[in-house]
């Protein structure tokens, strides 16, 4: 079980493939149960969601998981636009996100 | 009388310029062979012609010995035949070096064997000759002594005829052999000549043998001629012809030397050469004019003014250094500034390189430049690929292959720490294992010049050795330094023109990539009966990621297309033009609206990767009933402002299209009535920041439209962009906006 706290902003470029390379790492490590606390995220872009989604993907087909955990509004909002609130399992505290893993 | 001074001022000059030219050529390159054996095939031709000025003094000398012929010093003049056999090793080591396959050290130096027998005949013959009469036996003596000493004497007498046969016709002997060597020299130096490929080289040669078939052409004619005509050829005409052969042969020398660098003498010796040989004719004729103006005054004045002559000295001496650097400038620009001299070098090739952009041209040029003035003969380029990012030595004549070079080569790694063009066999540590050494060494390369940009080794040079066997000069290097820092910046110049080449074509199929983005783009929305619509879309790049679109169903029906894929420019412009043919080709189909854009979900989640995807609205205005049927694929939710101030959001729909596959979509129909207002739009609109990062939001858009519904289509639109703009004005905006606005403009007449 992995929890990741992101800061800042993802807008794509080198740091947001950082977010992917760390997931790969982790899938090549067999570790495929995923929680990412969005809660110090400031601002997501439409290339940050696809950075979001693609994870979500790539550890779907490794049969893993991934979670969100305390969504802000700015995001909870974009996720509702873009009806992704029914594709991420997201929840309000990171214990939570790790208790529906059980 | 005068006659006879002048024969030996002129031997005394031959004599005196074939020494210095001796001394500098040996000195300019001691260590080489060919250096070597010239200066001392030159030095004891000069012998001969200061013995014979000698020889002129002492015989017009009314104070000198009676006999001075038979003196032992005068009778070193015969030193000077060595000259013959350094002749013929001259001619087998120019313009190709032939001595080395020439068999055992010992037969070279048998030639220098008649030469010596003559001096020490010339030297030694009466000590000789008494040498040989210790075992004179008296006729009738008998004994036992005498059956050893008979044949030893008998011997001996033999030996002493001969010795006394050598020294009767020695001239004539040591003649004929000299000629023997001056036709051998004669025809290995034009055979060599036959196989010189150098242009440079070739030039030298044509002036050396020049000077040596005229020389040694005189030479012949004054031998022979003697030997056939003794009475004709009396010892005055022989030495003239002989002085002439020496300084038409020296000259020639001195030309090549200096004007075609024969030798390859550096250029500070060919300078000095120049200034002594005009300090010493200027102050020749100085002296001359000092001793000469007493005469001059007293005949013009009647008197001995011996403070005129002295006034007249001091004036020549106040003109000695400017006339001087004058008599220098002169001989200068009319020997040395040749293109092969190295100030010219570098100015040539710097202008010629900045012109060259074309790299095959460019080691063109850089490889001519180092033929024709460091006569070198092979010249081999290893150069950084960037598109292999590897090392590769490029072909050559000899070697048609490119062969790339492992990075981690012993060798390479030692070139790259190199700053200075190097001996290669200075960098012998780094062979042990190195394939490019095995490379350079089966190359003969002599000389490696590393071509380096700040911190990066852009590749390296590597030279064979000089043609005609001479050897890399300090000077060399220096000039190499020079030459290959310039090699540098032209190829990094040629590198950057061909990357800005690729960036202009780039660009300019962005452009093209825009126009037909453009032309993707509706020119004009359609004209209705019952409303009018407006669009803008404005890309943050060259080419963007929205796009609107109308596509006319029938009579009745009109669909409208936004849409914003993820990311901006290139990549998302290409999904862009992938979606909006995939909605057309479905809408023309006739497939309802939740099944299209299942399908196209389905088609560019397969076909594209996770991460991308686009959001889209798909609505079809029903003209005939007043109806929008329309599906919201996670896009911003279009706002319809009702004509009362109530706003809808058209949310009805499904998930963003392409990221995820087997998603479902659901539809909604709206009724439009009049003065109903409907604006759609991209994120870019929504989501503009102020100085603060303060976002424009969906809020503030919608009470805008809410408060402006009763403007026209076109009008809302531009309120809307103007209130967006007043909010951030960056210009292109930072992400790609788009709006369209569409107006009921009357009652619809609903047929139900």
């Amino acid at each position: 079980m992995i929890v990741l706290e992101p800061r800042g902003k993802i807008m794509g470029g080198p740091d947001a493939t950082l977010l992917h390379d760390k997931l790969y790492e982790f899938i090549q490590q067999g570790r495929t149960k995923v929680v990412i606390d969005l809660s110090r995220i400031e601002w997501m872009n439409s290339t940050g969601l696809g950075i979001l989604i693609q994870g979500y993907t790539t550890l779907r087909n490794s049969d893993g998981q991934l979670k969100l955990a305390k969504v802000t509004d700015k995001i909870q909002s974009l996720l509702t636009i873009t009806k992704l609130v029914s594709v991420f399992d997201a929840y309000d505290t990171v214990e939570d996100a790790i208790a529906s893993f059980n | 009388m005068s006659a006879e001074l002048l024969r030996t001022l002129c031997y005394f000059l031959t004599g005196g310029f074939l020494i210095f030219l001796a001394i500098t050529i040996t000195r300019d390159n001691f260590r080489s062979r060919l250096n070597r054996v010239t200066g001392a095939m030159l030095f004891f031709a000069g012998l001969g012609p200061l013995f014979m000025a000698l020889g002129s003094i002492l015989a017009q000398s009314a104070t000198a010995p009676l006999g001075f012929e038979a003196s032992p010093i005068y009778k070193l003049r015969h030193l000077w035949e060595f000259f013959f056999p350094l002749l013929l090793l001259f001619s087998c080591l120019f313009p190709f070096d032939r001595l080395s396959r020439a068999g055992h050290p010992y037969i070279r130096l048998a030639i220098f064997l008649p030469p010596l027998m003559h001096s020490v005949i010339v030297l030694f013959f009466d000590q000789l000759s008494s040498a040989l009469d210790i075992f004179h036996v008296d006729p009738g003596d008998e004994g036992l002594s005498s059956l050893i000493v008979q044949p030893l004497a008998t011997l001996f007498s033999w030996l002493k005829l001969t010795l006394n046969v050598l020294r009767g016709y020695e001239r004539s002997i040591f003649a004929a052999i000299s000629i023997a060597y001056v036709v051998a020299a004669g025809y290995f130096l034009e055979s060599g000549r036959k196989r010189v490929t150098n242009p440079k080289i070739l030039t030298q040669t044509r002036w050396v043998l020049t000077g040596t078939r005229i020389g040694l052409g005189l030479y012949l004619i004054s031998q022979i001629g003697w030997l056939l005509f003794p009475r004709q050829f009396t010892e005055g005409v022989t030495s003239t012809l002989l002085v002439i052969a020496l300084l038409v042969g020296s000259s020639l020398f001195i030309f090549a030397t200096i004007r075609h660098q024969f030798l390859d003498v550096q250029m500070v010796f060919r300078q000095s050469f120049v200034n002594t040989i005009t300090s010493a004719l200027l102050v020749g004729i100085y002296i001359l004019m000092v001793v000469q103006s007493r005469a001059i005054v007293a005949r013009m004045f009647g008197v001995e003014a011996e403070l005129v002559s002295y006034g007249f000295i001091i004036l020549l001496l106040l003109f000695f250094q400017p006339i001087n650097n004058w008599v220098d400038d002169l001989i200068r620009s009319m020997f040395m500034r040749t293109r092969t001299d190295h100030r010219n070098v570098i100015e040539r090739f710097s202008r010629q390189v900045i012109s060259l952009f074309d790299p095959t041209q460019l080691r063109q040029a850089i490889e001519e430049t180092l033929k024709t003035t460091l006569l070198v003969n092979r010249v081999y380029f290893v150069l950084y690929d960037d598109s292999i990012t590897e090392y590769a030595m490029l072909p050559s004549d000899d070697h048609p292959r490119r062969v790339v070079i492992d990075r981690q080569d012993l060798m390479l790694r030692g070139i790259n720490l190199l700053d200075a063009p190097t001996y290669y066999r200075s960098l012998t540590d780094y062979s042990p294992g190195s394939d490019l050494a095995t490379m350079l060494e089966s190359r003969n390369v002599r000389m490696v010049l590393p071509m380096k940009d700040a911190d990066h080794l852009l590749g390296f040079v590597a030279l064979t050795e000089k043609a005609a066997g001479y050897r890399y000069s300090s000077e060399d290097l220096n000039l190499l330094g020079v030459l290959s820092n310039q090699m540098v910046s032209a190829l990094t110049n040629a590198r950057l023109y061909v990357e800005s080449l690729e960036r202009t074509r780039l660009q300019e199929e962005i452009n093209m990539a825009r126009q037909i983005q453009l032309d993707l783009l509706p020119s004009n929305p359609p004209t209705l009966d019952c409303s009018t619509i407006c669009a803008r879309s404005t890309p943050s790049r060259t080419v963007g990621g929205d796009f609107y679109d109308f596509i006319k169903i029938d009579g009745d029906r009109l669909g409208m297309v936004i849409a914003d894929a993820s990311g901006k420019g290139m990549p998302a412009a290409l999904m862009i033009a992938q979606t909006q043919a995939m909605i057309r080709s479905e809408v023309n189909n006739g497939t309802p609206i939740a099944s299209m854009l299942k399908n196209v979900n389905q088609q560019l989640a397969v076909t594209t990767s996770a991460e991308k995807y686009v959001t889209l609205f798909y609505g079809e205005l029903d003209t005939r009933r007043g109806t929008f049927h329309y599906a919201n694929a996670g896009h911003n939710y279009p706002i319809l402002a009702r004509s009362d101030g109530t706003i809808e959001l058209l949310k009805t729909g499904g998930l963003i299209i392409g990221a995820l596959p087997h998603a479902e979509y659901e539809e909604d129909t709206v009724t439009l009535g009049p003065d109903d207002m409907l604006v759609l739009f991209t994120d870019g609109l929504s989501e503009a920041m102020d100085e603060s990062e303060v976002e424009y939001g969906e809020d503030r858009l919608r009470q805008l439209v809410c408060s402006h519904r009763n403007e026209k289509a076109h009008e809302i639109m531009e309120t809307v962009l103007k209130d967006v703009r007043s909010h951030d004005p960056t210009s292109p905006p930072r992400d790609d906006t788009t709006i369209v606005a569409l107006k009921m403009t009357r009652t619809i007449n609903a047929h139900e």
